[in-house]
């Protein structure tokens, strides 16, 4: 409770001095709505903790609305904002939505068009509050005619990291060339990269050092692993969008005009069972979180590892060991892939994050929309960074206290601003889940064995198939 | 007539929940079954599509495998519980030294949410940084890896369930064992009968009951069993502990095909009814008596 009072009287001062000149829009737009208590669900992450810790005391102080966030694990908040939603009930005010799930949600009209009902009703509109502020990842929760429909709140991509103190050892580098006649650099080609992660899983074995060199996010029984694969993986070979293809009656399969089983997927998957062949013990059941914490336990030499996770190994010393000796660099790829990326016909890895809806469903939408333009502004944006690495407003990478956190975590940011369009999303598919749901299971099946790389992706490319027809998407 | 009212009023309140909480949503589940219902469909509409769903999962190898799965995963866990409960239960008849102590300890796994028991158990399994991986590799030179062996995997989620439900058992049939009068068992061994004859003739069937009831509720259990395993091995490697309950949420939830998850699990519901009554009828129903010529 004192705690509670305190982080209020906090947020109340911060609101004074750090908005002196719009204190009163917020006070006298939430005059209106005083006694509405806002109920939001999201995924229990850093950024979401922040918005749960200090946005909404900071918005209740200036406006008097009260928010409650529900922080809960990835797969419940999913359940809990889905149910709500398709059942009508009107529990939430705010819901969090996975880039991935975005375009599912706009198929089915869940969200409130943001754009058209700020234009309706103008004396909701915040004046600190713009579209424009926001990166270039705000496009994914746009539809076709530029409205967006929610409010970006994380943005990272998945990068390259690789451990410095290793990768600059002079003795580690005189092994590396006696070995492979290079020297050793950050990866640039998978040639290279399987190369390195040999050498150091070899490397650990011969000193009896609990390393090895990569991480593998293969999970045997995970949607995990199928994101590590078709998000990370293939696209580095140049296999876009899960290998289907929207304009050609989202066909899978080579034989239909998809690359789901082309030959490139086919050597991306070989490729990838290889790494996690020499990749850490626990990698078999590793998702994106124990994949982390194999890297920040000094584990593995190098790995791609999600930008929300790469920025605490890289600055948090409580939980990681390895601060101050992570290098980032952009993925491994194939000839051609990057000159795709550049072109805006392909892309190297991927861009990861979320954005605050409002459901159509809330029976709080204007005062929900207040809250939403609270946490979309650029003001609020520094703190925020700092406590829970995460970009979504382009002004935020000028604010000293960013510039400062980007030397901190080795160029992370800028290399998030600097080469975040080469990364891309998820395809705009409103069947996300159902596809990956109907695929995983032959997909866990090449990871244990039980089918080869080359029969299992046929498998899945006509499962992919069979599961569109199904969902009415095929023809 | 009064009492009749004064009962049916008092029934009422339970009567409503039952059947607002129970009864209504079975009648709803039962009438989506007959659709075909997926709301990220192209067609997001309900649409009756008759026994189609049903037809669909008598050739689903995933759902066949599942339940093979599960069946396989029930005889062994509820098995091993049952036979293990009945010696703990033994056990405690006795007085020993610290027999309060263990059975406080023993008792306490019962009050562990299902989820947190398979993060636990998933702590203690991981390779690498999990107890049971180090001290097999230690002692044994085994490299248990859950992730990539789908028999290690299966046996580590009976491990945990009877970890987890023995408790329950042993609880219930120490309740059985010290209710039985003591009367049969002197009379026993006066008649000079060994231990495995008053176990066989006169504890078993007096305690048959008991039994019966036991594994009827850990085999309804163990067949919907979800959280635990979902959170030890997420239902793999590959399909090896995919179970029925599993394998429903994975078609309701992340799929949200509600028309075909709801077909499997009055399939499911079924089957364990008829597993019930089977059971029952082995074990308990009155045989027709012999007519003596």
């Amino acid at each position: 409770m004192y705690l509670k009072s305190k982080i209020t009287a906090i947020a109340a001062v911060l609101m004074t001095t750090a908005f002196p000149a719009f204190a009163d829009f917020w006070s006298d737009a939430g005059a209106k709505y005083k006694g509405v208590v806002l109920h939001g669900v999201t995924e229990s992450s850093p950024p979401s903790v922040y918005i749960k810790e200090v946005l909404a005391p900071q918005f209740e102080a200036a406006t008097g609305i009260k928010v409650e966030i529900e922080t809960t694990s990835w797969d419940q908040m999913y359940d809990k904002a889905i149910k709500d939603m398709e059942a009508g009930t009107g529990l939430y005010d705010m819901v969090y939505i996975e880039q991935d799930i975005i375009y599912a949600y706009l198929s089915r009209n869940f969200l409130v068009d943001m754009t058209q009902t700020l234009a309706d009703k103008p004396e909701l509109k915040a004046p600190t509050y713009d579209d424009a502020n926001f990166t270039t990842f705000a496009n994914y929760f746009k539809n076709a005619d530029g409205h967006l429909f929610g409010v970006p709140m994380e943005a990272f991509i998945k990068l390259y990291l690789y451990r410095k103190d290793l990768f600059e050892n002079p003795d580690i580098q005189a092994a590396y060339k006696a070995k492979t006649g290079k020297d050793l650099a950050p990866a640039t080609t998978h040639e290279d990269y399987t190369a390195i992660a040999e050498f150091f899983t070899e490397y650990g074995k011969e000193k009896g050092m609990e390393l090895w060199g990569t991480t593998a996010q293969a999970h045997t029984g995970h949607a995990a692993s199928w994101y590590e694969y078709y998000e990370s993986i293939a696209p580095t070979f140049g296999v876009y969008n899960w290998g289907i293809d929207p304009a050609n009656n989202y066909a899978a399969s080579v034989a239909n005009g998809g690359r789901m089983n082309s030959d490139e997927a086919k050597a991306a998957m070989k490729y990838w069972l290889h790494l996690r062949d020499i990749a850490p013990p626990e990698s078999a059941q590793s998702t994106w979180t124990e994949t982390a914490t194999t890297f920040a336990a000094g584990r593995a030499a190098q790995g791609l590892i999600y930008g929300e996770n790469a920025a605490w190994i890289a600055s948090d010393a409580e939980k990681s060991k390895v601060v101050g000796q992570v290098g980032f660099a952009l993925p491994p790829l194939a000839d051609g892939v990057m000159a795709a990326a550049e072109g805006g016909t392909g892309y190297i890895g991927y861009y990861d994050g979320g954005a605050f809806g409002l459901p159509v469903t809330s029976k709080n939408q204007e005062a929900a929309l207040l809250f939403l333009q609270f946490i979309g502004q650029n003001e609020v944006q520094p703190d925020w960074a700092v406590a829970a690495p995460r970009i979504t407003n382009s002004a935020t990478y000028d604010d000293p206290k960013v510039v400062a956190m980007d030397a901190t975590l080795g160029g992370y940011y800028t290399m998030l601003k600097d080469q975040g369009k080469l990364f891309a999303g998820a395809p705009p598919y409103p069947f996300h889940a159902q596809v990956r749901e109907a695929t995983a299971p032959i997909f866990y099946q090449i990871l244990t064995g039980a089918i080869g790389p080359d029969e299992g992706l046929d498998a899945m490319a006509a499962k992919a198939e069979e599961e569109l027809t199904n969902l009415g998407y095929r023809q | 007539m009064r009492s009749n009212r004064t009962g049916w009023l008092m029934l009422a309140p339970t009567l409503a929940i039952l059947g607002t909480f129970g009864i209504l949503p079975f009648i709803y589940v039962v009438y989506v079954a007959f659709h075909r219902w997926n709301p990220f469909g192209a067609s997001p509409d309900m649409v009756y599509n008759g026994a189609k769903n049903f037809r669909r999962l008598v050739f689903d190898a995933e759902f066949l495998t599942a339940i093979a799965y599960t069946l396989k995963f029930a005889v062994f866990a509820v098995g091993s519980e049952v036979i293990l409960g009945y010696f703990l239960a033994q056990l405690l008849m006795k007085n020993f030294p610290g027999k309060a102590f263990f059975r406080t300890i023993h008792t306490l796994p019962l009050i562990v949410a299902p989820i947190v028991v398979g993060s636990v158990w998933r702590l203690m399994t991981t390779p690498s940084i999990g107890i049971i991986p180090h001290y097999l590799n230690e002692f044994f030179g085994y490299d248990m890896n859950m992730g990539r062996d789908a028999g290690t995997a299966f046996l580590m989620t009976v491990i945990m369930d009877i970890w987890h439900w023995t408790p329950l058992v042993t609880l219930t049939l120490l309740a059985a064992l010290l209710a039985l009068p003591r009367d049969p068992f002197e009379q026993a061994e006066i008649d000079g009968a060994n231990r495995r004859q008053i176990f066989w003739h006169i504890t078993l069937p007096m305690i048959k009951p008991a039994i019966l009831a036991t594994v009827f509720i850990r085999l309804m259990d163990a067949l919907r069993t979800v959280d635990e395993v979902w959170m030890l091995t997420g239902g793999g490697p590959g399909d090896a502990t995919r179970y029925v309950g599993l394998h429903i949420w994975k078609v309701v939830f992340p799929k949200t095909d509600y028309g075909y998850g709801s077909a499997i699990s009055i399939i499911v519901l079924y089957l364990t009814l008829v597993m019930c009554w089977i059971l029952y009828v082995a074990l308990v129903a009155p045989r027709p008596k012999k007519e003596v010529l």
